[in-house]
């Protein structure tokens, strides 16, 4: 049985049996009182309020103290003869009747002691809980307060790279042209050479800070989600690259696509990207191959794939693959500022899926990636 | 400087200023233009006060407008032009390198003539410029009240 909390005041030994001698006093002593004016029959409840109340108060030992009290104090002064604590034989049944009562009263007594215990300990609980989530709601508040500035933050910072870094690359690129103009006849091959240099790296510099820009708009840019025809936006990527793809033999084998739920724009930037990808790294083969198609393993997922017969590249690198500013070729045979894939993977990251890609050196490449049907996932 | 000018181009960034100079040059354009340096001279100038305190009070047929400016900002000169009757027919052209759509919006709502993200590549940024300069100053026939041409 478990222990039961009682009141601080009722915590020691002495206070609780002491409850049930006064509690049982005090019912004797308005027993008494009332039977002076000659009112009897109230006695009797007299007493089990006395053991009740030392009950409720002070537990059960105290409890059975203050039946056996109440007995005795019903004996002496209550039941024929008064005044002595002899029990007459057919006052034996009398009395177990009155003991089992005030037992009885005694155990009811308890239980209800119990049963208010636990709801006051639930009660307890309860107000802990919702003092624990309201501390919990106001620290989400204010991380998703500080996501917020963050969010700004990040928006001024690209703010001020897009107008900011373009201008003295302008400025570069605007005055060594107008240097080469002026100064063509008298610098020698060398310095024409040096100004081109500079000429090209601001150029270069330039298409990374857009690059970066554009891949961070994605971050930030809300998707608009319809029903996407894939087929169709493979379609368009393929138009869209026309000039690349211009005087190549490329064997193309589109498969069977289905409709997906997303952004369109930039479900198509993905497959513009791995698409020109695998156009672009498949230059030095005189037969090209790419097939683009779908599997569909899950009931809820659609998983892509662009398979090239391309230069491929070796596994071991395969995690930097997705990196932002990553590249596996050397810029003189593969140009490109590394951009494409990082973009790729964080648009279909906002999608609820992921991408991958499997090769081999000078074997050709696989991308996949795949889109939850439902897109309910919205990261 | 002279005080008169078709062309009011609002640039802090003198090196912009030059490189667009020299584009407007090719066309002897750069003759016509006034250069604001930020967002108060701009203000100035229309307003004819200031060191433009004694300038004629026809209005420029263009503006040329950047957006990030020291002071007065260009978005806030564009509603001050397009709330001013005297000035709202002032063709303005944002000329920028926010490539942002936010600005991009803000400026057509206010009610921008055009907006030209300013091209990193110098060739197309002298092309953009010199067709700007064409365009407003010499093809387009610019609203009443404005500077005859020379």
């Amino acid at each position: 049985m478990r222990s039961l909390n009682f009141p601080s005041a009722m915590r020691s030994a002495i206070q609780r049996y002491g409850l049930a001698v006064l509690s049982v006093s005090v019912a004797l002593g308005l027993a008494l009182l009332v039977v002076r004016f000659n009112i009897h029959g109230v006695e009797f409840p007299l007493f089990l309020f006395a053991i009740a109340l030392t009950v409720w108060y002070a537990g059960t030992k105290p409890g059975i103290v203050a039946v056996v009290l109440s007995s005795f104090a019903f004996n002496y002064y209550f039941t024929e003869p008064f005044y002595t604590l002899y029990v007459t034989a057919a006052d034996v049944p009398y009395y177990i009747v009155f003991i089992l009562f005030a037992s009885l009263v005694a155990w009811f007594s308890t239980v209800r002691r119990r049963v208010e215990q636990d709801l006051l300990q639930s009660r307890d609980d309860l107000e802990k809980e919702v003092i624990q989530r309201r501390v919990l709601n106001e620290e989400l508040a204010k991380r998703s307060e500080e996501l917020q500035a963050i969010n700004k933050e990040l928006e001024a910072f690209a703010y001020s790279v897009s107008h900011d870094l373009r201008a003295p690359i302008r400025h570069i690129s605007g005055f060594t042209e107008l240097l080469q103009k002026n100064v063509a006849t008298v610098v020698n091959d060398r310095g024409q050479r040096h100004m081109s240099m500079i000429l090209e790296s601001a150029k270069r510099m330039g298409n990374l800070i857009d690059d970066l820009l554009a891949f961070s708009r994605i971050g930030r840019a809300e998707t608009h989600k319809t029903m996407v025809s894939l087929q169709q936006l493979v379609q368009e990527a393929q138009s869209e690259l026309v000039q690349e793809t211009e005087g190549r033999d490329i064997n193309w084998k589109v498969g069977k696509l289905p409709a997906c739920y997303g952004d369109r724009s930039m479900l198509r930037l993905v497959l513009v990207n791995l698409i020109s990808n695998a156009v672009k790294f498949t230059r030095t083969r005189p037969q090209t191959e790419i097939e683009i198609g779908s599997t569909n393993h899950k009931p809820d997922q659609i998983v892509m794939f662009i398979k090239d017969n391309g230069v491929g590249f070796d596994m071991k690198y395969v995690n930097k693959l997705f990196g932002v500013f990553q590249r596996l070729h050397a810029p003189e045979a593969f140009e490109g500022t590394g951009i494409g894939l990082a973009t790729v993977q964080r648009i279909v990251h906002r999608h609820g899926g992921r991408a991958w890609a499997e090769a081999a050196l000078d074997k050709g490449a696989t991308f996949y990636f795949s889109l939850s049907k439902s897109g309910e996932r919205d990261l | 400087m002279s005080a008169f000018g078709r062309i009011l181009l609002v640039e802090d960034d003198p090196k912009d200023v030059e490189l667009t100079l020299t584009a407007l040059d090719d066309y002897k354009l750069a003759n016509e233009v006034v250069v604001a340096r930020d967002g108060e001279e701009a203000l100035d100038y229309l307003y004819c006060r200031g060191k433009f305190q004694t300038r004629s009070n026809d209005n420029p047929a263009v503006l040329l407008l950047d957006l990030k400016l020291p002071k007065v900002d260009g978005l806030e000169v564009l509603q001050q032009i397009k709330s001013d009757e005297k000035f709202k027919m002032i063709p303005v052209v944002v000329l920028t390198s926010s490539h942002e759509e936010n600005d991009m919006v803000t400026s057509y709502k206010l009610g921008v003539n055009a907006y030209v993200v300013k091209p990193v590549d110098f060739h197309e940024f002298v092309n953009a410029v010199k067709e700007l300069g064409v365009f407003w100053a010499l093809i387009n026939e610019p609203p009443p009240g404005s500077i005859k041409k020379n």
